[in-house]
């Protein structure tokens, strides 16, 4: 079989990739913790956990729940530091020669920007996820996420202190994503991915409290996947950014969607916890939708369905 | 495992096991008490490398239903096969009681660190409260092939439930039992049988597995007696590799893992916090 006579590569800005398929920030750790179990190499990037100044310890047990194909969390960006992360984490990951994507987290724009300017110095860092969407934090995250002008300022700032590729982890607990997508775009964004969790909740109807510590959690899995598609379609016609899709994505045809919809590349999450072997198959899953339909490039998919066409028919 | 006070000392050394994603084989599903199922898979290569208190994350459901893995302690491995108990309490074990021979799921393991035997000990005391029999049952053979007494103190709610007894009685140079109704052993928690075992037949090690405010409990009367004492705990689990965080455990030395770091951990080590632990049934 001609397996490699689709071309897999695709680029988030600067960023070359040598496949549309990579592990979404949190639910890979980073990397290694699966590297027994999954082939590496074939994916376009590793994405980090969150990586914040100083260490996070993260919020109260429970926290997960697991809810109808989906599931709840509330880890809170439990992350050892940057320092820690650059003395740990960093090493490995250099020796696999992947590209690295380190996702980026901070109570306060001088957080984010004393992370970025620390892996600015690491050569094996390729790109910065800046995460202004987890809502399980109280102070940063999402509150960076949901209004265009704090998204503005704090991309505008780690702007300013990284030449690294830097993409924009977008909320979906907003009223238009595409106006937040747009403000990161403008403050000097190179790429945005999308969506982080929905924000959600379970209570257990024995104790009659809500399940979760924290009382909410963000809500991923197969569950979101049609809110995700529709909020990638939305923000690939508002900006000009690549845009790195998410949310539910659990089998090829999941991740063929996405890149019809506007997505340049697609992360996997969730169903990475069900099947290690996910992106893999995915991966293979996109290469055979290319090949049976003659696409040369899986580039090509992608926005193809505001084109009308069904890529390359 | 950082979380190890004693150098762990079973055959497979910890760098030389790999985690692997088998496809594995029903070969038996059996009712072994009141809702508690009993599953023997045919896993060559897990079955090769497990080492006791280590534990399986099998894939639950079948084409694009989703739903979590659920972990479950390997009970025995005997050649080709492996064994797990598991009670059915929710969605993913009523599958697996439907489960029948010649079935196949999908699985990962060994995953966790194991129990640990401390060198020189040669008396162990192995404390089971209900299911918390499941990871001892592989702990009361090893022990027993080497030449290491064992002693076991089980609780559960009947006589009927006081699983892999058998297994206990076989390799064991003593048994001791309490039930919460009477109906065999002593009348109430496993718990009240542990301060004489200290003290009469006094143990190098104790090991326990059970409801966490037994464990609590009996790290406590360990603790006071002076013997190292092992725990195996149970946390809410997504990933089972040590990538998600869900499974956090409360330690002296900070948060740990306990898919990754645990699920066995020396009991001073741990901070009990019993809130914690209210959402785990399911």
């Amino acid at each position: 079989m001609s397996g490699r006579d689709v071309d897999l590569r695709v680029s988030i800005g600067s960023l070359e990739l040598r496949s549309p398929v990579m592990p979404a920030s949190g639910t890979f750790g980073s990397g290694r913790e699966y590297a027994d179990l999954v082939d590496l190499s074939r994916l376009g990037a590793i994405v980090t956990k969150g990586v914040s100044l100083e260490p996070w310890p993260g919020n109260p047990q429970p926290r997960i729940v697991e809810t109808a194909s989906g599931m709840l969390n509330s880890i809170g960006l439990q992350n050892p530091g940057v320092e820690a992360f650059c003395a740990n984490d960093l090493p490995w990951l250099a020796a696999q020669g992947l590209a690295v994507i380190v996702n980026v987290s901070g109570h306060s724009v001088d957080e984010y920007v004393a992370v970025a300017k620390r892996l600015d110095r690491e050569p094996a860092v390729s790109a910065l996820e800046l995460n202004v969407s987890c809502p399980n934090v109280d102070a940063g995250g999402m509150q960076f996420g949901t209004s265009c002008e704090a998204a503005a300022s704090v991309t505008a700032a780690v702007r300013a202190t990284t030449s690294k590729p830097l993409i924009v982890k977008l909320s979906p607990n907003v009223g238009d994503i595409a106006a937040i997508a747009r403000s990161v775009e403008g403050a000097g964004a190179d790429a945005v991915s999308l969506i982080n969790t929905l924000l959600g909740m379970a209570i257990d109807v024995e104790t009659q409290r809500p399940v979760l510590a924290r009382r909410v959690g963000g809500l991923s899995g197969p569950a979101i996947k049609p809110v995700a598609l529709r909020m990638v379609w939305d923000v690939y016609e508002a900006v000009r950014v690549p845009v790195i899709g998410m949310g539910g994505i659990a089998s090829a045809h999941d991740a063929v969607e996405f890149m019809l919809a506007g997505a340049t590349a697609v992360a996997v999450g969730t169903a990475n916890f069900v099947d290690p072997a996910a992106m893999t198959r995915i991966l293979d899953g996109v290469e055979a939708y290319c090949r049976e339909r003659g696409v040369a490039r899986v580039a090509d998919l992608v926005g193809a369905a505001h084109r009308g066409a069904g890529g390359g028919q | 495992m950082s979380c190890c006070g004693e150098a762990a000392e079973h055959g497979a050394g910890d760098g030389g096991q790999r985690k692997l994603l088998e496809q594995v084989v029903v070969e038996a599903n059996e009712r072994v008490a009141t809702g508690v199922g009993l599953l023997a898979l045919r896993a060559p290569r897990m079955a090769a490398s497990v080492r006791p208190g280590q534990f399986v994350h099998l894939r639950i459901a079948e084409g694009t239903a989703f739903i979590l893995r659920r972990p479950f302690s390997v009970h025995r491995a005997r050649g080709e096969t492996i064994e797990v108990l598991y009670q059915v309490v929710g969605v993913g074990t009523r599958w697996l009681a439907e489960r029948e021979p010649g079935d196949a799921m999908d699985a990962i393991g060994p995953l966790g660190s194991g129990w640990r035997i401390p060198q020189g000990a040669a008396h162990a005391l192995l404390v089971a409260g209900g299911l918390g029999a499941a990871p001892l049952g592989m702990l009361a053979e090893a022990l027993a092939e080497r030449g290491v007494a064992v002693s076991v103190a089980q609780g559960a709610p009947t006589a009927e439930r006081l699983v892999a007894a058998g297994l206990f009685e076989d390799v064991a140079r003593r048994v001791e039992t309490a039930t919460d109704d009477g109906s065999a052993g002593v009348r109430g928690f496993v718990t009240a049988l542990v301060p004489a075992l200290l003290e009469q037949d006094r143990p190098d090690v104790v090991y326990a597995c059970g409801p966490e405010p037994m464990m609590c409990a009996v790290a406590r009367m360990a603790a006071e007696a002076g013997v190292p004492c092992q725990v195996s705990l149970e946390r809410l689990m997504a990933c089972g590799v040590g990538a998600c965080l869900s499974c956090t455990v409360s330690t002296r030395s900070g948060l740990k893992r306990a898919c990754a770091d645990g699920p066995v951990f020396d009991a001073v080590d741990v901070v009990w916090a019993q809130d914690e632990v209210e959402g785990l049934k399911r």
